[in-house]
């Protein structure tokens, strides 16, 4: 009887410890003397800036940037391929540490998330099937118009009147309604639509991509609201990849 | 000999009672159980207190989630009632399929049930929407209340399958006896009685039906589901917005499930 309550004690004793491990109060306390490993998330489905490869590697603009970000700054990333839709609510309750996921720094998101400088710089653009006439936005009225959930080419599709906006839990699965006639048009980020409109050899036949972009928005690392060390040292590592020109090289690998 | 011998199965079979239990609706409460139907009260009248607490105590953004939702709720209940409708036509014809002495027609309503019940909802759904869009076009809303009726369909066929055996066989002999037609009497004998062994599991299914149709939000069908995403993704509110999502399909199965617990008890009054 004795030895079981010890026992229980015992199970007890390291239930606490690993419990207060991860629970990540202990854990933080530790990381705060130097930052080792940082978890990233991303949402592997937004091509050329991240996706996942043929041999399930996740690869592209961003994941180059990241790794090339770390290495100036001292620190091993770990990714976390996460869905996009709930990407934000992840960061906040501390799934992951950091998101570069194509993300624009706009003031709505400022307000609930703190971002690293800018590190490359887009904007939305409309892709619409050949056939259609259209100069941009504008001439899509009573058209339903398709975009990923919760990014900045939905919300610029929701200001204009009289356009449908349908939401989409991947950018891909809008291009896919696009080619099966169920809407006609998708806003995207412009590298993502050259991708998909230019480079897909079943898309590329059948849409176009409409005029120039007609946002500009710049991507930037998304920490928790509050995690100044963390923003410190990614701005750290975008700076020197900066001045060693290594952003024109991925720009060179990826969106040429 | 054979002919005692089918005496004897016939008497095994005689008036057998079959009660249907799905189980994968809400749990439907009835007068005699007692504590299901004080949870039912707790769940149903918290869900609204809930609700209303919120609305008045946090106007922001409880008030605008709300004000977002309505149309996603209308998508809702016009993808599940015209699935129910197409799955019970289904169904029927799968229950008949099913117990049809024709080879052809029993393979083919087997085989139905076999594919579609091997094959998760979420699965179909893409199937339907994204795979077979290569070779048909079907406009959003349709692609989803095909695919929910043709999944629904083969648990119908089921239900109606069980319904039909339930009815004794002495029944049909009887109706046959008295000159109908196999058809007739399955029209105007087995089928009539059938329905109140039926109603009751095809009710568990329409409220297993709505909670399912939440799936179609991935097909950027705009249902109640996908309304709330859409709002938390702009507005960062996820603790808020699926909160108010979860107690409105709560409400509202939980108001489903009395209805048909209120049905129920008229079948069998009657």
């Amino acid at each position: 009887m004795k030895r079981s309550v010890s026992v229980y004690a015992l199970m007890l004793a390291v239930g606490l410890f690993v419990g207060t491990c991860f629970s990540g109060q202990a854990c933080a306390a530790e990381k705060k003397a130097a930052i080792k490993t940082v978890t990233v998330a991303t949402d592997a489905t937004w091509p050329p800036m991240e996706m996942v490869d043929a041999k399930k590697n996740i690869v592209g603009f961003d994941i180059d940037y990241m790794n090339a970000v770390a290495k100036e700054a001292g620190f091993k990333v770990v990714y976390k391929n996460t869905a996009w839709d709930g990407i934000f609510a992840g960061v906040a309750a501390g799934k992951y540490d950091a998101i570069i996921s194509s993300v624009t720094i706009t003031p709505e998101r400022q307000k609930e998330y703190d971002f690293s400088d800018p590190y490359t710089a887009v904007g939305q653009i409309l892709v619409v099937p050949k056939a259609l006439k259209a100069k941009g936005l504008a001439d899509m009225k009573g058209k339903k118009v398709g975009a990923q959930i919760g990014t900045t080419g939905a919300f610029e599709v929701k200001k204009v009147e009289g356009v449908e906006l349908k939401t989409y839990d991947e950018v891909g699965l809008a291009f896919a309604d696009m080619a099966a006639g169920r809407i006609e048009g998708v806003v995207c980020d412009n590298p993502t639509a050259a991708n998909f409109a230019l480079q897909n050899k079943d898309y590329k036949a059948r849409f176009k991509i409409v005029g120039e972009p007609f946002t500009k928005e710049n991507y930037g690392i998304v920490v928790k609201k509050g995690n100044k060390e963390l923003v410190d040292l990614l701005n750290k590592g975008i700076k020197a990849v900066k001045a060693k020109g290594l952003d024109k090289q991925f720009e060179q690998k990826w969106l040429r | 000999m054979a002919e005692i011998k089918k005496q004897k199965k016939d008497q095994q079979e005689g008036p057998k009672k079959v009660s249907i239990d799905v189980g994968d609706g809400a749990a439907i409460p009835s007068k005699e159980d007692v504590g299901l139907f004080t949870a039912w009260r707790v769940a149903f009248f918290g869900a609204i207190a809930c609700i209303v607490y919120l609305a008045v105590f946090k106007p922001d953004p409880y008030v605008e989630i709300l004000k977002f939702l309505p149309d996603g709720i209308f998508v809702t209940f016009k993808v599940t009632v015209l699935s129910i409708l197409f799955a019970l036509v289904i169904g029927l014809f799968t229950g008949l399929g099913r117990i049809s002495k024709n080879k052809l027609i029993n393979g083919t309503a087997s085989l139905y049930v076999e594919v579609i019940r091997g094959i998760p909802l979420l699965v179909q759904l893409f199937y339907i929407y994204y795979a077979l869009s290569k070779f048909v076009h079907v406009p959003d809303m349709a692609s989803a209340v095909i695919a929910m009726a043709v999944c629904y369909g083969a648990y119908m066929g089921e239900i109606f399958r069980a319904g039909i055996q339930s009815i004794p066989k002495g029944q049909a002999e009887a109706a046959r006896s008295l000159g109908m037609t196999p058809t007739q009497s399955m029209y105007h004998v087995i089928l009539p009685q059938a329905v109140k062994t039926i109603l009751p599991p095809v009710g568990n299914e329409f409220v297993a039906l709505l909670k399912d149709s939440s799936l179609v939000s991935i097909l950027a069908v705009a249902d109640l589901l996908r309304r709330g995403r859409e709002y938390a993704s702009e507005s960062f509110n996820y603790f808020e917005a699926y909160t108010v999502i979860a107690l409105v399909y709560l409400i509202i199965t939980l108001f489903l499930s009395k209805l048909i617990s209120i049905m129920e008890e008229k079948i069998r009054a009657e």
